[in-house]
């Protein structure tokens, strides 16, 4: 379900925030299965403290190695999201009981 | 026994001949390790130390030594003579020395090649010398001098590469060309060549032109060697690489004229037999070579022709195979199965209500609500759904495939007998197969207060008095899945077969839309609004509990799309009754001393004006003025009003019914009697807030009093004169003092705030302005 989150924010700006604490903002330009991010025209959020990353304009992240992203407020319809959980949440329980 | 008296004995059972020596003496394990007679100094003699073997050994066996191991033709030395044997090579070798060093690629080896012969000279290091062997160090005999040919080629194999197809076109045909010159019958050359040549031969062809380079000037040396004993494979292969040379550099068989054009004549039926016989790959063609020459024009022709076709498709077999094995089958299965999970997962997420549908949705909305991007969003959305579905169909037609494949496995593994359990050699008890994944399951003992405690919950449940947090956040996750259901439904309809106006419904309709009253039903009692009052209880109502969530509140709206008027109006009046217990009112009024109302309380109410009032607000426009006479009258008898006016929300709610009942009445065409109704409604409301006008508002110099004046605006245009005049002067003050500061103001909010006035005192007939 993270996954078609994800993929509703395709060609928006996005600041992904590894596990390593490195912050980089970039549009988003392609998510997959197992949350691998692309991202272009990148940004690092500290410049200064990384400055191996000065000369990268594009990166593709592991999925596993991403802390959080965030999101621009308004792209998300909380509300559609909400129902989505429920119905995520009400059909794992209903797998599970079955 | 034996007729002529021989002994008949085997010699095992003769036993160890006594004469002989070493079988009669005892064994002497000690032999030559005793010190007894030792009187010298160092501990081991050297005559000691010989154990007397070698003099016991019967010499007479050795009668068939030469049979056995061979006779050598001279005696074989101790002494070698390695400089005798070098030296009589040692010409060739200088020359295939120079040739290399004079090669245009190392100049540095020729350095490092004369550093070992001259140790004397120490060479200053000016860069570090290619890391080449030595072809002196290691030419040792005419069988490692093919060695050195081949070692160059790396490099320059690899800039001919391009043009290698054609120099071999070029090269057939100029040795075909020639063939026809002479036909020298040194055949059993290249039989006994062939074998010799195949590891040089992958390259002779390429190094075909550096090769030019080197060997021009061997040439006339050469012509010496062969009258020594310089082997005849070394000869032939240099000569035969000299042979396709003679195409591109015509200028150096001009060096030695003479001697290359014998050279050349005499080696080419040599080469060229053998040349054709192999590519780059080293696969022979079919016609055997000595055939070739045998063969018609035409023939030769073709043969040519199929050559060159064969070098091309293997040179580009080659290319494309140069990545090969690089995955074991491990690896690939690995990938396999990935690929294999993904397919399964993204076919699943095709079902109905599941993750794609809701993306599908989100991203509709989304787009709806994004009018910069509607059109992308539109088309990705839809062509990624078609798309997912073609796919899809492929993927089904592959996964159909795989399903009916892992069920023959599967009927194979099952008819064949699989052992149950396994027990290693060496190990303690059995591995049982079958209990790996599903292991017995812990026996669970449940303590006797919990299950005491599910009935209690359970009437709880029934009668909702409960008023905890969990139970209450349940009871709003359950109103949510009935709501979704019934918006799922609700999307289901669109599936459905256009009606006509005048056509009956279909089957389908009815049972959509009996399904539909179903799912309302559930979502009327979700909410529980039906709950009985108990005015004796002092439990809140549950509906109205569950309202104090913010949740809920937000559910409202939605909910309210999918009642019947009868079911709003009941909403409407389960409100109003607990007008005074609502969270929003209750935590609305204002504590003597504090100015804001806490930021949870504020968002609640804000929460509240936002989802729940506006369907509430367009109800009540519609509502007739009945209902309004009737709820204006519960909250005037449940309510206390006083407390709800200092409030925002029940200012609203004032609002609301007071401004629905004027535009009724100014509208006209309602019923005498309900004009008296609502006219004694009002005045009853009127009484109840006379002398607390004041409290309405909020604290504050600067706060939000839109509200309060939208209030006083529809209570003053239902007032006659005396109510009038008893408005204004309570609110006298706050007008003038809202008046002033209107003035010394900044623009906006000066302008906002006699705005706010202007409504008062325009449903009085007045004006801002006349006052000044």
């Amino acid at each position: 379900m993270l996954f078609f989150l994800l993929q509703t924010l395709v060609d928006h700006e996005v600041t992904i925030e590894l596990k390593n604490d490195l912050s980089i903002r970039g549009t988003l330009k392609a998510v997959d299965q197992t949350l691998n991010i692309k991202l272009d025209d990148i940004m690092v959020l500290e410049e200064a403290k990384y400055p191996h990353l000065a000369a990268v304009r594009n990166v593709s992240i592991r999925g596993s190695v991403v802390r959080y992203v965030h999101l621009p407020a308004g792209t998300v319809d909380t509300a559609l999201l909400e129902d989505a959980t429920r119905r995520e949440a009400s059909n794992a329980a209903a797998a599970k009981g079955r | 026994m034996s007729f002529f008296g021989f002994d008949t004995s085997l010699p095992r059972d003769r036993g160890h001949p006594a004469m002989a020596p070493g079988f009669s003496q005892a064994t002497d394990h000690f032999a030559g390790l005793s010190n007894a007679d030792d009187d010298d100094d160092d501990g081991i003699d050297f005559e000691d130390t010989y154990d007397g073997l070698g003099d016991k050994l019967d010499e007479k066996d050795d009668a068939f030594n030469d049979e056995t191991f061979g006779a050598p033709e001279e005696a074989i030395g101790k002494d070698f003579d390695f400089h005798g044997a070098t030296a009589r090579v040692a010409d060739a070798m200088e020359e295939e020395h120079e040739v290399f060093n004079r090669s245009a690629r190392n100049q540095s080896v020729a350095r490092v090649a004369a550093a070992p012969t001259q140790p004397a000279r120490v060479e200053p290091p000016t860069h570090v010398p290619v890391l080449r062997p030595d072809m002196s160090l290691w030419g040792s005999g005419p069988a490692t001098t093919p060695q050195p040919e081949p070692q160059p080629d790396p490099t320059p194999v690899v800039p001919p590469v391009g043009r290698k197809i054609l120099s071999l076109e070029e090269v057939e045909a100029q040795i075909l060309a020639n063939n026809e010159q002479k036909h020298q019958s040194s055949f059993q050359q290249p039989p006994a060549q062939a074998h010799q040549l195949p590891p040089q031969h992958q390259h002779t062809p390429p190094i075909v032109t550096p090769q030019l380079h080197q060997y021009p000037p061997p040439q006339h040396d050469l012509h010496q060697l062969q009258s020594q004993q310089f082997p005849a494979r070394i000869q032939s292969m240099l000569q035969r690489n000299q042979t396709p040379p003679q195409v591109q550099h015509r200028q150096i068989p001009e060096q030695h004229p003479g001697g290359v054009p014998l050279q050349q004549q005499r080696m080419q039926p040599v080469a060229q037999p053998l040349h054709p016989s192999r590519n780059q790959y080293g696969m022979t063609n079919h016609v055997p070579t000595p055939q070739l020459q045998k063969m018609t024009e035409a023939e030769k022709a073709r043969f040519l022709e199929e050559e060159s076709k064969r070098l091309k498709r293997n040179h580009k077999i080659a290319q494309l195979a140069r990545y090969n094995g690089l995955m074991t089958p491990a690896d690939k299965n690995f990938i396999t199965r990935i690929q294999l999970q993904h397919l399964v997962s993204i076919n699943n997420a095709e079902d109905n209500a599941n993750e794609d549908f809701y993306y599908i949705v989100h991203s509709a909305i989304r787009a709806r609500t994004n009018p910069q991007q509607p059109l992308n969003q539109f088309a990705q959305t839809y062509l990624f759904r078609q798309s997912a579905r073609g796919r899809n169909r492929q993927q089904d037609n592959h996964l159909q495939r795989m399903e009916q494949q892992v069920q023959r496995a599967v009927a194979a593994a099952k008819a064949r007998p699989k052992a149950s359990q396994l027990v290693l050699e060496g190990s303690l008890g059995k591995i049982s197969f079958s209990n790996v994944k599903t292991p017995r399951p812990m026996l669970n003992i449940k303590k006797s207060d919990t299950s005491g405690g599910e009935p209690i919950r359970r009437t709880q449940r029934s009668t909702f008095s409960s008023a905890d947090r969990k139970s209450l956040l349940r009871a709003i996750e359950n109103v949510y899945d009935a709501l979704l259901e019934l918006e799922v439904h609700e999307r289901e309809r669109a599936k459905l077969p256009i009606l006509m106006p005048d056509q009956q419904p279909q089957q389908a309709h009815v049972e959509w839309s009996t399904r539909r009253d179903q799912l309302v039903a559930k979502l009327w009692k979700e909410t529980k609004i039906m709950e009985p009052i108990d005015p004796m209880s002092t439990a809140t109502h549950p509906f109205i509990a569950i309202l104090s969530y913010s949740k809920m509140k937000r559910a409202v709206q939605r909910i309210f799309r999918h009642l019947d008027p009868e079911q709003r109006v009941t909403v409407l009046t389960m409100i109003v009754v607990h007008l005074d217990i609502l969270d929003v009112v209750k935590h609305g009024v204002y504590l003597p001393d504090e100015t804001q109302l806490p930021s949870a309380v504020r968002e609640e109410i804000e929460m509240f004006a936002a989802s729940v009032l506006p369907p509430l607000l367009g109800y009540v426009y519609e509502a007739p003025l009945s209902i309004v006479i009737g709820l204006l009258g519960i909250l005037l008898e449940r309510v206390d009003v006083v407390a709800v006016s200092k409030t925002k929300i029940g200012l609203a709610f004032l609002t609301m019914f007071s401004s629905r009942a004027e535009i009724v009445k100014q509208a006209g065409g309602a019923p005498e009697n309900e004009l008296q109704q609502w006219q004694m409604m009002y005045d009853r409301l009127f009484d109840s807030l006379q002398g607390h006008w004041m409290e309405c508002f909020p604290p504050g110099m600067f706060v939000d009093d839109v509200y309060v004046w939208q209030f006083l605006a529809s209570i003053a245009v239902g007032a006659n004169m005396p109510q009038q005049q008893a408005l204004v002067s309570a609110v006298k003050d706050r007008v003038m003092e809202n008046v002033r500061a209107s003035k010394t103001l900044p623009p906006e909010l000066g302008a906002q705030k006699s705005a706010n006035v202007n409504l008062f005192m325009r449903a009085i007939g007045l004006d801002v302005e006349l006052l000044g």
